[in-house]
């Protein structure tokens, strides 16, 4: 046994299903260890609220009480989340056409939807989690949207050629107002989906979310631009995935901001309630 | 002293049928949240004085944990968890109130000196307070560790709780702990010097 093992059994909380042989081997031998013990080993602080808190409380809420009704199960959110994106970019595709399908190859195709089928997947999976307090991650929410964005670039540099291409910015410019539209269609209802649980974490969940809107935007570009060429498709077609991205975290940074307003003012009304200083 | 620490947490004290009581205020029986504050308040006010930054606000995070609790009961999930459903949102509660504080303190003139926290009893063997050790570590670290040893959560739970997977979880606790390592050393170090001039 040695100190990483004594981490560990902390880190697990199993220090009572360790030999008592092996703990006393190591911790007389290693003074760091036996301190970290003992220093683990006192009572956790004491903390009770006066009755007087907890009766407010208790008042406040059952003022207010009734039956609400749980949030709906995952795989419905999830299911949501999908059907807003397929519904979205089928209607921007019948709107824009179906161009691209004819010119790329079928590997082309086949990679380059399932990797932004994977990509919405994943972060519709991530949101359903984000919006339920204390749900199990698998992948790490504040990082899944830098992931994504790095993986379409690289399947984007991978699938298709760089090539010198004239009045580059002005095209892409065309394809970021053309898939921008369709990206805010897409928003509304999910924000619709957003409300039905609730953002913890505005920045990251409006990152997010502002991602899963902008990959619609995306996808259906994929889907209409009959230009391949890897730049115009980084800069006008994933460019409004980075644009939904930096808009939806925009928007959580103001939503905390507002929260913050908000609860400033609450506290505010509440100490000078409960220093009986409002006049009646 | 391994069953000791098994005995600190606060968690493991009073968080029977939680779930039950739960969906028994989802469903509006007016004896739900009386049990629910009463076995949650404690470990939510631990929670809170552990943390340097909120231990002044504690009693205020708390009423504003229970506000936001009331306000989404309805994302509990009868069948999961509660400890991390109610931490998630005390952290953000607290992250919320360090942010307040750290508002007002910037707006603000002191207008009288704040009254004195009693000073804290030092354990028998002259080892820094909890609070004090947890203190010095970085804040994602001081968090694990807080919810580990004073919330008594497991390593899912924490992970749940602090919207992050279990490996970043188990990651940041092994950094803290070895941080603490360091800590206490240069503690016995400073205590065996003490003397000298």
């Amino acid at each position: 046994m040695n100190c990483k093992d004594i981490s560990q059994a902390l880190i697990d909380r199993s220090m009572a299903s360790l030999l008592p042989s092996e703990v006393e081997d190591h911790l007389p031998t290693c003074s760091r260890c036996r301190h970290l013990v003992r220093a683990l080993s006192f009572p956790a602080p004491e903390a009770r609220p006066s009755p007087a808190i907890s009766r407010r409380i208790a008042t406040g809420i059952a003022a207010d009480l009734r039956p609400v009704q749980p949030i709906a199960p995952k795989s419905y959110l999830f299911a949501a989340f999908l059907g807003i994106f397929i519904v979205s970019v089928g209607l921007g595709v019948s709107r824009v056409g179906a161009f691209a399908i004819a010119v790329m190859s079928p590997l082309q195709t086949s990679v380059i939807l399932c990797t932004l089928a994977l990509s919405t997947g994943l972060l519709a999976y991530s949101l359903v989690h984000q919006i339920v307090p204390g749900s199990c991650h698998r992948v790490s929410p504040s990082q899944l949207p830098l992931g994504v964005a790095i993986s379409l670039m690289i399947v984007i540099a991978v699938l298709f050629h760089f090539q010198h291409e004239q009045n580059f910015w002005a095209k892409s410019w065309a394809c970021i107002r053309a898939g921008t539209p369709i990206a805010a269609l897409a928003a509304v209802p999910l924000w619709f989906i957003l409300h039905r649980g609730t953002v913890l974490w505005p920045r990251m969940t409006g990152a997010g979310t502002g991602l899963l809107a902008g990959l619609v935007g995306t996808t259906a570009l994929e889907i209409h631009c009959p230009n391949l060429g890897a730049w115009h498709i980084l800069v006008g077609h994933l460019g409004v995935s980075v644009l939904g991205a930096m808009t939806g975290l925009l928007i959580g940074v103001a939503a905390e901001n507002g929260r913050l307003g908000r609860r400033l003012n609450d506290s505010v009304t509440r100490n000078f309630a409960d220093k009986n200083l409002y006049l009646r | 002293m391994a069953s000791v620490l098994q005995e600190n947490n606060v968690a493991q004290r009073s968080f029977v049928h939680l779930d039950h009581w739960m969906e028994r205020y989802q469903q509006a029986d007016p004896e739900a949240p009386v049990a629910l504050i009463a076995a949650l308040s404690p470990a939510l006010l631990c929670f809170f004085r552990s943390q340097p930054a909120n231990r002044e606000q504690a009693d205020d995070l708390l009423q504003d944990t229970w506000l936001r609790i009331h306000r989404v009961r309805h994302t509990y999930r009868p069948g999961e968890p509660v400890l991390p459903w109610v931490y998630a949102i005390a952290r953000r509660v607290g992250v919320d109130g360090y942010r307040k504080t750290r508002h007002i303190v910037a707006h603000e003139t002191a207008m009288e000196a704040l009254p004195e926290w009693p000073a804290r009893a030092e354990p028998p063997n002259k080892l820094p307070a909890f609070e004090e050790l947890v203190a010095a570590l970085p804040a994602a670290q001081q968090e694990v560790v807080t919810l580990l040893k004073v919330g008594g959560l497991s390593l899912e739970e924490v992970a749940r709780a602090t919207s992050s997977t279990v490996g970043a979880v188990k990651q940041k606790a092994h950094r803290a702990y070895e941080g603490l390592r360091k800590l206490l050393r240069i503690h016995a170090e400073d205590e065996l010097g003490g003397g000298a001039p």
